[in-house]
């Protein structure tokens, strides 16, 4: 088996219903698999739970995209009205800060969007035009109407004849290997 | 579901018999402080009336927000919204030392400044003649009366319908109703808010005008509200059975529309800040004038980043609106800063010093010690949930997270 390891990504099952694939999640889970994912044509409440998924990063990258925004939007004028070309306007101070603030607060909501929009496909690492388990024929139906787990050979306890008996044990359709390409 | 399993806990008695001895006891202390120095007691008076009428008519204007967008977070508040809008009949007593008694001390300026009651009627410091046709005192207690009669008769309207969905459970025509009414009354709301914050506040200095004046204290209702019914759905998540009712979910919606709240007040208060800043012009600076400078330009700041900058940046984050400790504290202290708010608007128009006299710590007590006894009197009388809606059911369900 070991020296196949390196041409699969992985072993993937196919399911009927989002009560199926939930138990499955869990019991690989409970197995001790880490480096797995679930598909499924519609949100299934609770998978991400099921699957153990961590808080993600889009809050904090998205507080730090508006916080730079929003620094920097002020600093940036401050730079152009009080530094590099001072305007006397109706005897205010250069450092008009009232001023400033509508653009401020602006900037920090485009700072805050773009960050949560870029980052959140970084963290997915969109785009990705292809994905090994399009090799599987059958996947296609994880757009309309299957449900599918894919154990990925990455995990430390990865075994081929260990995860297909597992999937088969939670009642998998169709175990199938996916080919790395 | 019935009635009887939604009945108020046996705490809401207890806080209703303390919240009235500290508040009797209270008024009874402050009594003291009115036959001393009378105009000491109605610069309080008016401070804590503007604090308790924004709980009050601030949660009409939830109760019909939620009507019209009919979202989760506002069934498991209509009870205690409710109940709030109905401790309205004891603003209207309220309402009357500064009608009878107060108004003199209130609206006759302070040394060389003068009110609108005693204006000069030619020469410096004269009003304008639409002012002279405005501020009189029979307009002021004719328009104070129709304020009143709009909130009360939305008051009345709201709670007997939603008593009558109760008995009606699947209404949906009644439903829709609700929905026609609260449009429309969201309007009154404010139009007779706007016109009453010009009439009781924004009169001291009656030289001084501002547009959005109205709308920092409907937004600064909505704050006050809205804290309010987050402290009294935690505290009454102590006992069932509320207990098995309020969920993470509730805390989350609820702490994201204050969370609004809070930035709608900062958006209308800065921008009243960038217009008069922007046009420079003596009249309309006088406002900031008084405020921004020695003590009470400390009071501006401690507003500024108390009242905006603490609360926003912690409401920001999810696990402070979904944690059922941090959430009411941070409610309670914008309670308070409303308060501070509400002293930082009205009293610089007496003093220059920003130093809050032993009466602005008795007269919030005993108002709001009634209030709240009024309040907790009123949610016993109806079943804490409002059993006839539609959505209830879904508005309660527990997912599996």
């Amino acid at each position: 088996m070991m020296q196949h390891r390196s041409h699969i990504y992985g072993v993937i099952g196919e399911f009927g219903t989002p009560e199926e694939l939930l138990h499955a999640v869990e019991k690989v889970r409970e197995a001790g698999y880490r480096r797995f994912d679930a598909f499924a044509p519609f949100p299934v409440e609770g998978l991400s739970e099921a699957l153990g998924l961590k808080r993600n990063l889009v809050p904090a990258i998205t507080l730090f995209g508006g916080l730079a925004g929003g620094i920097g939007g002020f600093f940036f004028q401050y730079w152009a009205m009080a530094i590099t070309y001072p305007l006397n306007i109706g005897g205010r101070p250069l450092n008009s800060w009232p001023a400033f603030i509508p653009v401020t607060f602006e900037l920090a909501i485009l700072g805050a969007s773009l960050a949560a929009v870029f980052g959140m496909l970084a963290l997915n690492k969109l785009p990705q035009p292809n994905h090994p388990v399009f090799n599987v024929h059958r996947f296609t139906h994880a757009s309309s109407d299957r449900f599918f787990v894919c154990i990925e050979s990455k995990d430390r306890k990865f075994d081929l004849a260990e995860c297909a008996r597992l999937l088969q044990e939670v009642h998998a359709h169709h175990i199938t290997e996916v080919a790395l390409d | 579901m019935a009635a009887q399993e939604y009945q108020a806990p046996e705490s809401v008695s207890r806080v209703q018999q303390r919240a009235l001895t500290i508040g009797g006891v209270a008024l009874l202390v402050s009594i003291l402080g009115a036959v001393r120095s009378p105009r000491d007691f109605y610069q309080s008076y008016l401070m804590s009336f503007l604090l308790i009428l924004g709980l009050t008519v601030g949660s009409l204007g939830l109760v019909m927000l939620q009507h019209l967008t009919s979202g989760h977070w506002g069934i498991i508040i209509r009870r205690p919204l409710e109940s709030a809008t109905r401790v309205l009949p004891l603003m209207v007593v309220a309402f009357l030392p500064i009608a009878i008694f107060g108004m003199k001390h209130l609206y006759s300026g302070h040394g060389d400044e003068k009110g609108w009651l005693n204006a000069p009627p030619t020469g410096e410091g004269a009003l304008s003649d639409f002012q002279k046709n405005y501020l009189t005192t029979s307009g002021f207690y004719t328009r104070a009366a129709i304020y009143f009669v709009v909130w009360l008769a939305l008051m009345f309207i709201f709670n007997i319908l939603s008593k009558q969905q109760d008995a009606n459970p699947e209404d949906r025509a009644l439903r829709l109703r609700f929905k026609m009414l609260a449009g429309p009354g969201i309007i009154l709301y404010v139009f007779a808010m706007s016109f009453a914050a010009i009439d009781w506040a924004m009169s001291l200095s009656p030289h001084w005008a501002s547009t959005i004046y109205g709308f920092l204290f409907v937004a600064g209702q909505l704050i006050s509200s809205m804290s309010f019914m987050i402290a009294v759905v935690v505290l009454l998540a102590r006992s069932e059975p509320f207990a098995s009712v309020l969920q993470k979910r509730h805390l989350h919606d609820l702490g994201k529309l204050l969370l609004a709240f809070v930035m709608l007040w900062a958006y209308f208060d800065f921008s009243q800040l960038l217009i008069i800043w922007s046009g420079n012009q003596p009249e309309e600076i006088s406002f900031y004038r008084t405020r921004l400078y020695g003590g009470w330009g400390v009071v501006a700041v401690i507003v500024l980043v108390f009242h905006f900058f603490v609360p926003f940046f912690l409401l920001l984050s999810q696990d402070v609106k979904r944690n059922s400790k941090v959430l009411p504290r941070i409610a309670i202290w914008l309670i308070f800063m409303r308060l501070v708010d509400l002293y930082w608007m009205t009293r610089p128009e007496f003093t220059s010093r920003a130093m809050p006299t032993w009466l602005d710590i008795v007269l919030p007590l005993a108002l709001g010690g009634l209030w709240l006894g009024f309040f907790a009197f009123n949610l016993k009388q109806c079943p804490l949930l409002p059993l006839g809606d539609p959505d209830l059911a879904e508005a309660i369900e527990h997912h599996e997270h």
